[in-house]
């Protein structure tokens, strides 16, 4: 595992569901971790808790992912005053949704979900990849979505960036792999969230995934954790499916 | 078009430190005719040397300009430009 002590995760979107999970799974490899939030400082403030509790190391950052001079400002601040400190880890997992049928979603649904999934991952991997590029190495895992591959009704925005993030995370693969730094995504399915709670009829679609049930975000954090390490050092460019084989890709 | 204006030997030195530390390219090539494929730079080079650039000076070069760099005075008229925007 990348588990240097000196190596530093950054886990947007951290205070909660899969964001936390991941979190915590990469405190237990051995990574600093910086807790994102953006409106849940207190939710963040605990996950940071329970991984000092649980013996590993942690901060907690604050800003807006769509504000590309706020990620700046709080980046360079921290940075800035933790020098011995590299970000080796980026986990671009902050993300909303707004959902509903095209024919009546407004622009202002369409602009803040591109804002916060598509944007957002964009600031924080250029951000990120200007320092990694000097340090030759690195790994970024990009949460994406099975709506990003497959496409899902009434999630026309959602759909569109999380496909906006594969795609970068192909990309960016390219551009950066002679550099040592690795760029994957993972793709979660149905995962037990509070962001699942919505949707209508659940159930009906539990019937569909032949694994038989829900994915748990542990298990999401575990292929994270996965392509953070060295057992992953070949990998770069890739989407991993976590979704119980809803959509074998 | 970069800046022709004479660069201030200072910046110079400063950048041609980082080829030297950074990019371990020997000094007496540093010369600002010399190709930046010549010394062993490619686009991401340029890009970790832009980045540095910035860093160092507290300024903001203009990205799209990186592919026109071909020799190391292009990077020097560059940084000279930014600097020169900055104050």
């Amino acid at each position: 595992m990348e588990t240097a002590t000196s190596t530093t995760a950054l886990v947007t979107g951290a205070s909660s569901g899969i964001g936390k999970a991941i979190a915590l799974r990469l405190a237990a490899d051995g990574f600093k971790i910086l807790v994102h939030c953006n409106k849940g400082l207190e939710r963040a403030e605990a996950v940071r808790q329970e991984i000092l509790a649980a013996g590993g190391k942690a901060e907690v950052v604050q800003f807006d992912v769509a504000d590309k001079e706020a990620i700046e400002a709080a980046l360079n601040a921290y940075f800035d005053a933790h020098k011995d400190e590299h970000l080796d880890v980026l986990i671009n997992n902050a993300g909303i949704h707004s959902d509903t049928l095209l024919g009546v979603m407004t622009d202002e649904a369409f602009d803040s979900v591109m804002k916060t999934n598509a944007y957002g991952a964009f600031y924080l991997m250029r951000w990120t990849v200007r320092r990694m590029l000097r340090r030759r190495r690195g790994s970024i895992v990009n949460m994406a979505s099975l709506a990003g591959q497959t496409g899902n009704p009434g999630q026309f925005n959602y759909a569109a960036s999380k496909a906006a993030l594969i795609a970068m995370t192909k990309t960016l693969a390219m551009e950066i792999g002679s550099r040592g730094i690795r760029v994957n995504a993972v793709a979660p399915g149905f995962i037990e969230t509070e962001m699942i709670q919505t949707i209508p009829g659940l159930e009906e679609f539990k019937k569909r995934i032949p694994l038989g049930r829900f994915g748990t975000a542990q298990e999401v954090a575990g292929v994270v954790s996965f392509l953070c390490s060295k057992d992953a050092a070949y990998m770069t460019g890739t989407t991993l499916s976590v979704n119980g084989g809803l959509y074998p890709a | 078009m970069l800046n022709q204006d004479p660069v201030d030997p200072s910046l110079i030195q400063q950048i041609n430190d980082l080829m030297a530390s950074g990019f371990e390219i020997p000094p007496e090539k540093l010369v600002p005719s010399a190709a930046l494929k010549e010394l062993g730079l490619d686009s991401l080079d340029a890009v970790d040397m832009l980045v540095y650039i910035e860093d160092k000076f507290g300024i903001k070069v203009e990205g799209e300009k990186l592919t026109s760099l071909r020799t190391l005075q292009d990077v020097y008229n560059l940084a000279a430009e930014a600097v020169s925007k900055s104050k």
